[in-house]
């Protein structure tokens, strides 16, 4: 299977085109098998990315760059949990991707 | 949803700010890219889906009618998936609609008919063009950013 998502990038484009991540602490909601979290991630301070499929979450550890992992915490989680768990401003940037909670 | 963007807004630092990605809710083209030519398969209107991404915008405008975020920019672009094959889109498809269909109580017995009816469009057209034809869905995308007002 070679499926190819956004090889444009225009999703890229326009999340730059939003957002300014030098130094944010970002949250990525539903981040799958990190898509999307690899193309912004080494311009953020941090990045907690949860999803809560396991195969998909699996994917995105395997496959995440080693220069990224000081920037990157994947959690294995769905977000009413996680937001349970998480102390109040805490993020700067939340990213809901193609994630309807 | 909503309760999701309370939450959201709770973990958010004061003037923090949200971006929210999310189709449109209308059919997406398959097309066949092919020599600088595109010609259409047909629309992909998954019902639920659709509904899903109206749900969302409702969300959205709700919370923001109560004050917890203010909408400062919004616009939408194509994101395309290219399938090597005919074969790969409708087992992605299908393999997305039985996703969906296990999460949601909603029969997926008018999506994947739909889907196949579709592919085997697709395959037709395919088959009528020389090699390097390209199979592609297209979905119109929104996105906005919101910012956390406190």
């Amino acid at each position: 299977m070679a499926i190819r998502i956004d090889p444009e990038n225009n999703e890229t484009r326009a999340l730059f085109d939003m957002v300014d991540f030098s130094g944010q602490n970002v949250l990525e909601i539903g981040c799958g098998d990190g898509r999307l979290t690899w193309r912004y991630a080494d311009k953020a301070a941090h990045v907690t990315a949860i999803e809560p499929a396991t195969k998909l979450i699996a994917q995105a550890r395997e496959d995440l760059p080693s220069q990224l992992q000081d920037h990157i915490e994947f959690q294995d989680i769905a977000f009413a949990e996680f937001a349970a768990a998480s102390a109040p401003s805490a993020f700067d940037i939340v990213i809901l991707s193609w994630s309807l909670c | 949803m909503v309760h999701a963007l309370e939450e959201i807004h709770r973990l958010l630092k004061p003037t923090g700010m949200l971006i929210d990605i999310h189709p449109v809710a209308e059919a997406s083209p398959i097309e066949i890219h092919h020599g600088g030519k595109i010609d259409l398969a047909g629309n992909l209107s998954v019902r639920q889906w659709l509904t899903d991404y109206q749900q969302a915008d409702i969300a959205l405008a709700e919370i923001t009618q109560r004050g917890l975020f203010a909408i400062e920019r919004e616009s939408v672009f194509d994101s395309l998936t290219h399938y090597e094959s005919v074969e790969e889109m409708r087992t992605s498809l299908k393999e997305a609609i039985a996703k969906f269909a296990r999460e949601v109580v909603q029969s997926a017995d008018e999506a994947v008919p739909q889907v196949e009816a579709l592919a085997e469009r697709a395959e037709e057209l395919m088959q009528a063009l020389v090699s390097g034809a390209e199979l592609i869905v297209r979905e119109r995308t929104h996105i906005s950013r919101l910012r956390a007002i406190r």
